[in-house]
Formats: structure tokens, C-alpha cells, sequence
């Protein structure tokens, strides 16, 4: 690699003082041709930043490239020797370099032409300033090739009308004119449909190539009018030139330099970071705003965000461009980002390497994330289920059991009435069942009140809690401030909460009376139950707050308790309304 | 008396139809559901309609809804509600258009042949009537200082209770094994503690006695 390196700027220092000795000893100068300083100017520069990004990015194309378009250019200046193997030479691959330069620009940065019209403007270029100028030498010589005096001879000459051959000529430079600015609109017109990060990794190069381009058909422009402003025009487009590839290799240096980012970027996740922290920092890290993290989920094997949203790794050819963190062999995470950054790999490379840990780390979270937003639905699922199941326990009960009972009961009162007097032994034994007939319904409605209220269903929470208090085993005190029904679920875990806690205050309490208070305030049902009593419950396992808290956080509601000793107990339950 | 049945267990229905036979009232008809049942009040004028709370089609408070109506298109047909729960809210609503001619019971009450025919006979006389357990809750509940009930003595609030279930003050002295007189004295005390306004109708003591209770 090295020796490459030296053999080709040993080459490259003998063509440029060649080409330059070439460019000060020409014949007969005519404006469009390079003088010695911009020969060495533009030679120089595009085979310096050439063999730099070659170095820089050997997997680029873009290197070789300007290290050839540079080689070509000097080689263009063979054109002034008087030997007529190297005029001839000279003249045919005069203009072969702009080809290097289209390609340049269109290329840039990846190095590969993108598209048919790409391809096309650089074969149709190569047509132009190879085909189109071998073509005029086949007729023409000396002034026919634009040639003012002491020209090599033409070897390649076959016909003689110079009037042709400068037709030819005329129409490479129209059809340079088209190309040129076709090739600026195009550049343009990508610049302009381009995303931020995109933008800036072309915008120098693009602002160069355009320039060079723009002055190119100055210049051309100006020669087919006969060159009115002399040499001006193509001083200016050699100027631009030399900037090509000075843009190309700053580019590829401010890359280097945005690694240093990467050093801001440690420091950044030393501290504590959230999951937005993270994403920010990655973003600014690799400047690309519209970055978006996805944490790989073993148990799914998926791609999942911060926020539990699966995500599709982005087809090839997509907008969006993708890059997967691995750690000790496992992945880890996945960043969308711009697809410029994928010709920044390196930078993406240490990014993720700097913050394998942090990204580790946020992955566990992001999972753990997932698995209660999983175990909140399973546990409202179930309480959903319950009740579901309570609500056909109260039906069956109603409409089989109790009903067969009743209708028991009414045989046993028709029977007593059809007792003959004379039988009246009897009476007092159907009199006895149809009684513990009766305490036998009693038991079975408070049962299946208990298990599922309807009155809740038919007539809603405060109606239904106002029942409740009334055949509470104490004074209870109802406030309700609730003039809407509330999803079915809301209002039963309120109901459940308010006969639990009635049932505890006076199991427990040793209180005289209790409070209950329910208000909604349009997002939050807030339920409070406050006695009098001894105060000391607490949420223990097994206990019948736990059950309270349980129905509660099933609804992602929250349950509070405050009881100090001696001082009654105060049960709070906020359920959101969804 | 001639009565309608309105139920949509067929068993309940028919042993109800039974029992009343066998008390000896006219039954004129049952009916399966509420607009069943409304369909044959108006065709018989029905002295007394009894209906189940809970009926199709959505099993909720379809007996309430067809009392109300039968109520507001036939104001003289006494209507009885069996409910096999105690709801004192769907007593309450009950007697809120008015207690003449109207009945809350639990459905098992009907087991006991005395018990139905006196109920449905005073509901069919205009009088009203109210389950024990419904009123055991409205009378029984908030023990605490600032309620006036507490200052009632223990034979007032058992006097209450007999009054909020519709019974004359024959049937309550006869009950407590005490003179209608003492219970007139009893009955003018609770009036008075409870700032109700005196009347002497048996059944408008009842629309008295639940408004208090339910306004607490």
C-alpha cells in the first residue's frame, strides 16, 4: 500500500512537472488552454486529495478516481509537444478530464453513479470529449483543430476539411453546454429533495462541482463566440476545478472530525440518561435529528421502541437507513438514521460502540417496560373476567336456583292451605320448612348480591353505592358528585372498593361511622372511605386491602391508605377513566 | 278480586296463578312479559296487576317500567312488584308516583297464602305495601346523633316500620298485642319527632314515612 503510494507520487510529481514545463513552453497559447500555474494547480489538487481520501477511504472509489482524472490531466497537456505521437495523443484525451470531473460530482459521496440519467451524462460526456474530438481529427489539422500555430502533426489524419472538423468541435462544445447544466440542474434538484444530514455531506462538493460546471459552459460559451473575454472565463474554471476535489477531501476530514463527537457523546451518557436522553444524545452525536432507537426483544424476537411499537428493519433502497448494535454477540439495538450516514460508518461505528452500554441498558428497561405494560392488561384482564364470570354466577343463581326455591316455597304454602284440620300435626312441620325455606333465599340473595350487584348495572354507581350505605352495618355518610355513567369496569372496581372498605370498617374499625366520598373530576374517579376507628390497617399480604389495591392498579389506578393508630382509617382510590 | 300475573319463569308464573286461585282471587290471565302483561291489563281491567321485577328482554327493571306504565294508563289498577332482591331505590321510585294501590315485595312472601291474599287485597283496595326487609333497611340505618329517628323510642321505630309497610293501625296494635288507641298515641309521637305532617289515611302515612326516610 505504501509503495503504491510513493510510486504513484513519484509518478504523479514527474507527470506534474512535465505537464507544467509543457504548459509554460506552449506554442501558440489560445485562451482555453491552461497556463504552467494552473496546470500544476488543479494536477496537484486533484491527485493530492485524491491519494488522501484513497487513503482516508479505500473501499471509496472516489480516491482513484481523482487520482486518474489527474494523470488525465496532465496528460491533456501532451496537446503543446511538438513530438507527434504525444500531440496526437495529447490532443485526442485533451478534454477526456471533465469526464473525471461529471463523475466526480454525481458520484459524490459514495462513489457510485446512482441512476440511468447519471450513467448516461458521464457515457454521453466521454462521447462528447472523446468520440467527438477523435472524430474532428480524423479531418481536420493545424487550425482545424483550433490549433494558432507550431502545432505537432496530426497522425491520425484521414480526410482533409478542416471546415468539418471545426463543425465537430463546435457541436462537443454545444452538446458540453447541455450536459453542464443538465448535470447542475440534476445536482440541484437532488440537493434540494435532500434530508439535513444529507444536505450537509454533499453541500461543499455540490457548491464546488456546481461552480466548476457553471464556469465550464462560461468558458465554453465564450470560446464559441470566439473568446471576446480572452482568457478570463477558463482562469476562473480552473480556479473552480482545483476546488473539486479540495471540497471532496474536506468532507471526508469533517467526518473524521465529527467523531470527536463521539468523545462529547462518553461523557454525555456518564450521566444519568432517561430514554429521550438517549436518543438525543445518539442523535446529536451523529447529527441526524430524525434518528429513532428500536431494542431488540429476545422473547419476541423483534425490534421493539422505547414505547413498545414493533419495528420492521427498513428494506434496502428505503428512506430510512439502519444500523444493528451487537454486544458480546447478541444484538442489542437497531438506529434508524438518515441513509447518508451509511457513508459514515465509521462515525456510526464508534457512536455505537461509546454507547453499546448505555444502549444495553436502556434495552433492559425498555423490556421491562414492555412486560408491565403486558402484566397491567393481563391483570385487568382478569379482573375482567371475574366479573364477567360473577355476572353469569348472579344469573344462573337468579334465574335457576332461587327461582326453583321460590317455587318450592309456593308448593309448601299451597300445601299448608290444603291441610285438613284433622291433619293439623303436619302443619306446623310445613309451616317450619317453608320458614328455613325462606332463611335459605335470604342467604342465597345476599350471596348473589355479593357477587355481582345489579343494581349497579340497572341504575349506576351512585345509586347503587347509596344502597350500599344503607345496609351497611354502620352510619354510613354518602357524598357523590358524579352526574355521568363510567365505564362498566371503573364503576364495579368503585363499587367493589366501597363494599370492601365497608365491610372492613365495620369488621375492624371499632368506629361509629363512616364516610364515603366519590367525585370525578372528568379524567380521575377519586373514591375515598374514611371512619372513625382504631386506625392500624395496613396493605398486607392476604389482607382484604391488598385485594382493594389489586382492583385498583388492575385499572392503573392508585390506592392509598392512611391509618394511624387511634385515628381511623382513610382508604383513597383514584381510578383513570380511559 | 280478579288479578293479572306477569312473570317470565313459567313455573314462578303458574304457582303464583295457583296460589291465588286457591285464595280466592279471579286469575284473569299471565302474561310472559312486560308488554305481554300490559297487553292484558288493558284487555281485562284487572283489579290487581302482580309483575316480576326482572324480566326479558334485558333482565333488569322491566316490572318497574311496566308498573309505571300500567300506573299512568290505568291509575286505578293496584299494582304489586316482586323483586328477589331488596332494592329500598326501586321501592322508592315505586312510591314515588304515589302509594295508592301499590306493593313492594320479595318474591318469597308469596309462599305465605295469608300474607299474599292481605297484601294483594289491601293493594287492590288502594292501600300499599312495603317487604319488611325494605323497610328494616330504610328505618334501621344511620344510627347517629343528628338523626331524629334516634329519638324515637324502640316501640315508636317498631311502630314506624309496621306504618312504612302499609299496614292500618288495627293491623299494628293487633301485631304488638296493644290498643289502637296506644298505637294512635305512638303514631302521633313519631309525627311529632319527626315533623311529619299528620294525615289520616293508612297508606298516605307510608308516601309520608319513605320521603322522610329517603330525603335523609
Amino acid at each position: 500500500m505504501r509503495t503504491k503510494f510513493s510510486l504513484l507520487i513519484s509518478a504523479a510529481i514527474a507527470a506534474g512537472i512535465g505537464a507544467t514545463y509543457l504548459a509554460a513552453h506552449a506554442g501558440a497559447n489560445r485562451p482555453t488552454e491552461p497556463g504552467p500555474y494552473e496546470t500544476a494547480l488543479v494536477g496537484a489538487a486533484l491527485i493530492g486529495c485524491g491519494l488522501a481520501s484513497w487513503r482516508a477511504r479505500p473501499d471509496n472509489r472516489l480516491g482513484p478516481v481523482m487520482v486518474v482524472t489527474g494523470f488525465v490531466w496532465f496528460a491533456g497537456l501532451l496537446s503543446e509537444a511538438t513530438s507527434a505521437p504525444l500531440y496526437t495523443i495529447g490532443v485526442a484525451i485533451e478534454y477526456v478530464f471533465i469526464c473525471g470531473f461529471i463523475y466526480i460530482v454525481l458520484s459524490f459521496p459514495s462513489g457510485r453513479l446512482r441512476g440511468t440519467l447519471d450513467k448516461a451524462i458521464v457515457l454521453i460526456a466521454i462521447a462528447g470529449s472523446l468520440g467527438l474530438q477523435v472524430a474532428a481529427m480524423l479531418w481536420g489539422s493545424g487550425s482545424g483543430l483550433r490549433c494558432g500555430g507550431g502545432c505537432g502533426d496530426n497522425l491520425i489524419q484521414v480526410f482533409h476539411d478542416n471546415r468539418l472538423a471545426l463543425a465537430l468541435l463546435d457541436l462537443q462544445r454545444a452538446l458540453g453546454v447541455v450536459l453542464t447544466l443538465t448535470a447542475i440542474g440534476l445536482l440541484t434538484y437532488r440537493w434540494l429533495r435532500a434530508s439535513r444530514p444529507q444536505r450537509r455531506e454533499v453541500t461543499w462538493v455540490l457548491i464546488a462541482g456546481n461552480a466548476t460546471l457553471l464556469a465550464l459552459t462560461f468558458t465554453v460559451v465564450d470560446d464559441l463566440l470566439g473568446n471576446p473575454l480572452t482568457s478570463t472565463p477558463a482562469k476562473i474554471w480552473f480556479a473552480t476545478l482545483a476546488l473539486v476535489p479540495i471540497a471532496v477531501i474536506a468532507t471526508f476530514a469533517r467526518r473524521r472530525l465529527a467523531r470527536g463527537s463521539v468523545a462529547g457523546l462518553v461523557v454525555q451518557l456518564g450521566a444519568p440518561t432517561g430514554p429521550a436522553d438517549l436518543r438525543a444524545a445518539l442523535a446529536r452525536a451523529l447529527g441526524d435529528p430524525s434518528l429513532e432507537l428500536a431494542y431488540w426483544f429476545p422473547a419476541e424476537a423483534r425490534y421493539v421502541t422505547g414505547d413498545g411499537r414493533p419495528v420492521h428493519k427498513p428494506d434496502s433502497g428505503s428512506e430510512r437507513g439502519s444500523t444493528f448494535v451487537e454486544r458480546d454477540g447478541t444484538p442489542i439495538a437497531m438506529l434508524l438514521h438518515d441513509p447518508a450516514l451509511e457513508y459514515n460508518s465509521g462515525l456510526v461505528q464508534s457512536v455505537c460502540a461509546a454507547a453499546g452500554l448505555a444502549l444495553e441498558n436502556e434495552r433492559l428497561q425498555a423490556e421491562l417496560r414492555a412486560r408491565l405494560v403486558e402484566l397491567n392488561a393481563s391483570r385487568g384482564r382478569l379482573v375482567e373476567a371475574t366479573d364477567a364470570e360473577r355476572r353469569r354466577i348472579e344469573r344462573d343463581l337468579h334465574d335457576g336456583t332461587q327461582q326453583r326455591l321460590v317455587s318450592i316455597a309456593m308448593s309448601l304454602g299451597l300445601l299448608e292451605s290444603k291441610l285438613a284440620p284433622d291433619q293439623s300435626g303436619a302443619a306446623p312441620i310445613v309451616r317450619e320448612a317453608r320458614t328455613a325455606l325462606t332463611l335459605a333465599l335470604e342467604e342465597l340473595r345476599e350471596l348473589t348480591q355479593g357477587i355481582h350487584p345489579t343494581l349497579l348495572v340497572e341504575r349506576g354507581l351512585p345509586v347503587a353505592l347509596e344502597e350500599l350505605c344503607r345496609r351497611a352495618g354502620l352510619p354510613a355518610h354518602l357524598k357523590v358528585d358524579l352526574d355521568v355513567r363510567l365505564p362498566d369496569q371503573v364503576e364495579t372496581a368503585a363499587y367493589y372498593f366501597v363494599s370492601e372498605a365497608l365491610s372492613n370498617a365495620v369488621k375492624h374499625s371499632h368506629g361509629n361511622e363512616v364516610r364515603v366520598e366519590v367525585s370525578y373530576d372528568g379524567h380521575i374517579l377519586t373514591v375515598e372511605i374514611a371512619d372513625d376507628g382504631i386506625g392500624g390497617a395496613s396493605i398486607g399480604p392476604g389482607s382484604g386491602l391488598r385485594g382493594l389495591a389489586d382492583r385498583v392498579e388492575a385499572l392503573g389506578g392508585q390506592f392509598t391508605v392512611s391509618s394511624p393508630p387511634g385515628r381511623g382509617t382513610r382508604l383513597k382510590a383514584e381510578i383513570p377513566c380511559a | 278480586m280478579r288479578v293479572a300475573v306477569g312473570d317470565d319463569a313459567v313455573i314462578l308464573r303458574e304457582g303464583l296463578a295457583r296460589l291465588l286461585q286457591e285464595a280466592g282471587f279471579e286469575v284473569v290471565g299471565v302474561a310472559a312479559d312486560a308488554d305481554e302483561l300490559l297487553e292484558l291489563v288493558d284487555r281485562s281491567e284487572p283489579d290487581v296487576a302482580i309483575v316480576d321485577i326482572r324480566m326479558p328482554p334485558t333482565h333488569t327493571d322491566e316490572g318497574l317500567r311496566a308498573a309505571k306504565a300500567i300506573r299512568e294508563a290505568h291509575p286505578a289498577i293496584g299494582i304489586l312488584v316482586l323483586s328477589q332482591h331488596v332494592h329500598a331505590r326501586y321501592a322508592i321510585e315505586l312510591l314515588s308516583s304515589g302509594t295508592d294501590g301499590v306493593g313492594y315485595l320479595l318474591k318469597e312472601r308469596v309462599a305465605d297464602l295469608d300474607e299474599l291474599s292481605a297484601s294483594v287485597r289491601r293493594i287492590g283496595q288502594g292501600g300499599s305495601v312495603l317487604d319488611p326487609a325494605v323497610v328494616s333497611q330504610l328505618v334501621g340505618r344511620r344510627r347517629q346523633a343528628d338523626n331524629p329517628l334516634e329519638h324515637l323510642t324502640d316501640r315508636e321505630r317498631e311502630v314506624l316500620a309496621l306504618m312504612a309497610e302499609g299496614r292500618s293501625n288495627r293491623a299494628i296494635a293487633e301485631r304488638l298485642f296493644v290498643s289502637e288507641h296506644t298505637v294512635e298515641k305512638h303514631i302521633k309521637n313519631i309525627f311529632g319527632t319527626l315533623q311529619l305532617p299528620h294525615s289520616p289515611d293508612d297508606h298516605r302515612r307510608v308516601l309520608a314515612v319513605v320521603t322522610y326516610l329517603d330525603s335523609e
